[in-house]
């Protein structure tokens, strides 16, 4: 019988016992809030001689991760952790690391590109960088996601990287309990990584030598296609969403916790005219909301989505069969272009012979509070455009707090 | 120290592979060929953004230009969790990589005192995309950034001393090698293999191409700069043992060396004598440490 344990701890120290119980081999860090802690609390399970990991304080983030990528393709399990600016100046050895094929897990605890305080808008920026890209809801979720991160990545049929975005502050320093699954369990549910190829000298194979594989990642290609070491890559994410939903399926069944089916999680969408789609911790706040207007025989609903890469399209167009209007809620902006999620969604959904309508709100960026009543105007207006009343604009910049 | 070895000592086993994509005559396809034959089968090499595109018979790892000292202590660590310290750790980059771009990761590496070894192929610019300047790049030269004309002279400032900045380091070991003293710098390879720390080599490898010589001339022109003191030989131990390993009675004049170049083709004697005064004055310097054998700060 599993022993559990409880402990009342911050999302960053969530963070690092999900590193620890993963028996993370190299994981190289840098200062920059609100992750730092992250690095600190690894450093003192290292020092007090609870985890073997070899520790990077490396010179700057562009570092963590060129060192996590040689690492991994050696064949260390490795973590590296990185919020706002820390995550842009990363961002060309991410490629690096994708483009190899790299089980890499990340945690990237969400600081705004516009100031300090949080949103998606750092881990967004990486959108086009080939990351598998996770976002959560609460501490819990952060240490479960971090084992699971490597159980999908390290998977033969995946082999991608993965980045765990979570709130700063909201998370990174508020303190919850949380679960500390048993060691010996998670040892069972993480087997050790084998890297491929093994590049070993006394491993690599004939056929490898000389210009190596993997070497200069990105100029890669397949039988004589120049598109194929992008289409392959591209393919290869596409393709992680049935193993991700078999580790959350599995986690479920030895640590009896799962997270929706590991790519969006939905809540009360039974007979739903309208529902909202939220990401990490603005999804705790609407679920209150749908609570509060479900209870005044509101027909709304909630979902939760967690694998924002690669984008959850199929349970997206099944739901859009059931529902008459979708408000989609942006914790970022792509300048110019829009929020990430509404574009996704409206990308998702346009295929469908009836489609339904697709509402945007931008929420919580810089840090910006979102509370229940602000969630409940937006399931509102969504609810209006399910019933086929005018809606005006159909994409706002929700306003928050206050009266308005 | 290095122990100085014979031409009968030099290892026979080849591991580059030729062709490679260097230019006839090319100073770091050499280097390459002479550094890889000490360094044995028994490496993971790391390369960056450069030419020639060296091709070894060893695994190959690493990748961002400006992350070299980044690629091999993640391949450092990594070996030392798996319980594999028997294996060389390499980054063979270009003098772009090393003095200017990766100049802060190599530092970083250096400075952890990771077990690595560093060795540069210093064809002073950035050959690969044409001969643009670099910080290795010496004063007055003519390159595709630093043209010659009534406004220019060729690179207005000197070249950044390297060596010495990751000798501050305090790092087991640093030397500089030239292609055209083969055994000597198999030597200092064949040393730093059996260190364990940072190790940083610093080859000076002509460039036909982007200095603008004859391609039969790569060893002359190598084993002048040597001789002229352009670039001397020595090796730090520890950031303070200090050795010169050439030491002639009398320096060659540097205008020699300069003037099988194209790039220093424009020179005017009063230029000439000032790249010999700075070369004299340096000179006299490391004889100094020589005479001591110590770096005395
Ligand atoms: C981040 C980045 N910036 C610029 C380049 C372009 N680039 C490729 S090779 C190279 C020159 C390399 O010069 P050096 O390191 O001196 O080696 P060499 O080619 O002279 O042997 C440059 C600038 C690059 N590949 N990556
Ligand atoms: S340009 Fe110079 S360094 Fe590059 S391959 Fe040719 S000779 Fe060698």
């Amino acid at each position: 019988m599993e022993h559990k344990s409880f402990e009342v701890m911050t999302g960053n120290k969530a963070c690092a016992w999900g590193v620890k119980l993963s028996r993370v081999q190299v994981a190289s860090i840098y200062p920059v809030t609100p992750q730092t802690t992250i690095g600190e609390y690894i450093a003192e399970f290292i020092a007090n001689g609870e985890l073997k990991c070899e520790l990077v304080n490396a010179e700057g983030e562009l570092a963590t991760q060129a060192i996590v990528k040689a690492a991994s393709r050696v064949g260390a399990r490795t973590f590296v952790c990185t919020s706002g600016p820390g995550q842009l100046y990363m961002h060309h050895p991410m490629h690096g690391t994708s483009s190899g094929r790299l089980p890499v897990v990340m945690a990237t605890v969400h600081r705004g590109n516009k100031g300090m305080q949080p949103d998606h808008t750092d881990l967004m920026s990486q959108l086009w960088t080939g990351w598998i890209q996770w976002y959560c809801e609460n501490n819990q979720e952060v240490l479960d996601s971090v084992i699971m991160a490597y159980r999908t990545a390290e998977d033969k049929r995946v082999r991608l990287p993965i980045a765990i975005g979570y709130d700063g502050y909201i998370l990174s320093y508020t303190s919850e309990p949380v679960e500390i699954p048993d060691q010996a369990s998670v040892d069972e549910f993480l087997p050790p990584y084998e890297p491929i190829p093994n590049i070993l000298p006394d491993k690599w194979a004939e056929a490898q030598r000389g210009r190596g594989a993997g070497m200069m990642e990105g100029f890669m290609s397949g039988g004589g296609d120049p598109q194929a070491a992008w289409r392959i890559h591209h393919e290869a994410i596409l393709n992680s969403k049935e193993v991700i939903k078999e580790v959350n399926e599995e986690f479920g069944k030895r640590f009896g916790r799962k997270y929706g089916n590991g790519l969006v999680e939905e809540y009360r969408t039974d007979d739903a005219e309208a529902v909202v789609v939220a990401m990490g911790t603005i999804a705790s706040t609407a679920r209150v909301a749908i609570d509060r207007m479900r209870s005044e025989g509101k027909p709304v609903g909630l979902v939760k989505l967690k694998t924002f890469v690669p984008f959850p399209t199929e349970d997206f167009q099944e739901l859009g069969k059931r529902v008459r209007a979708i408000g989609m809620i942006d914790r970022n902006v792509c300048l110019g272009l829009g929020g990430a999620g509404f574009g996704e969604l409206r990308r998702a959904l346009y295929d469908l012979d009836e489609r339904p309508k697709v509402l945007g709100f931008y929420a919580g960026l810089a840090g910006a509070e979102v509370r229940v009543r602000d969630i409940e105007k937006m399931a509102e207006k969504t609810l209006k455009a399910a019933r086929g009343e005018k809606v005006d604009p159909i994409v706002e910049w929700a306003k928050l707090g206050g009266g308005g | 120290m290095s122990e100085r070895i014979t031409i009968k000592q030099v290892p026979l086993e080849e591991l580059v592979i030729t062709p490679g994509s260097a230019c006839q005559g090319c100073g770091a396809a050499l280097a390459a060929r002479l550094a890889f034959k000490a360094l044995g089968p028994n490496t993971i090499r790391h390369s960056i953004p450069a030419c020639p595109d060296n091709v070894t018979r060893t695994p190959t790892s690493g990748g961002e230009f400006e992350a070299g000292g980044d690629h091999v202590t993640g391949t450092w660590r990594a070996l030392k969790a798996l319980g594999r310290e028997d294996v060389q750790v390499v980054g063979f980059y270009g003098d772009g990589g090393v003095y200017d771009i990766g100049f802060q990761s190599i530092s970083g590496a250096a400075i952890r005192n990771e077990n690595v070894f560093i060795i540069c192929k210093n064809n002073e610019a950035y050959m690969n995309t044409g001969g643009q300047v670099s910080g290795a790049t010496p004063q007055f030269a003519m390159t595709t950034t630093t043209p010659v004309g009534p406004m220019s002279r060729g690179k207005p400032h000197s070249r950044k001393n390297t060596p010495m900045i990751f000798a501050m380091h305090g790092v087991p070991y640093v030397a500089t090698a030239s292609v055209a003293f083969p055994t000597d710098l198999i030597a200092k390879v064949q040393y730093g293999k059996g260190i364990r720390g940072f190790k940083f080599l610093d080859i000076l490898s002509p460039c036909p191409t982007g200095w603008r010589f004859d391609p039969s001339k790569t060893i002359e022109v190598a084993r002048l700069a040597v001789q002229t003191g352009f670039w001397p030989l020595y090796e730090i131990i520890d950031g303070r043992k200090f050795r010169l390993n050439y030491k002639p009675r009398e320096l060659k004049p540097v205008a020699e060396y300069l003037k099988l170049q194209g790039r220093f083709r424009h020179l005017s004697e009063q230029e000439i004598e000032e790249i010999q005064r700075s070369v004299t004055e340096y000179w006299e310097r490391l004889l100094k440490l020589d005479e001591i054998g110590e770096i005395l700060i």
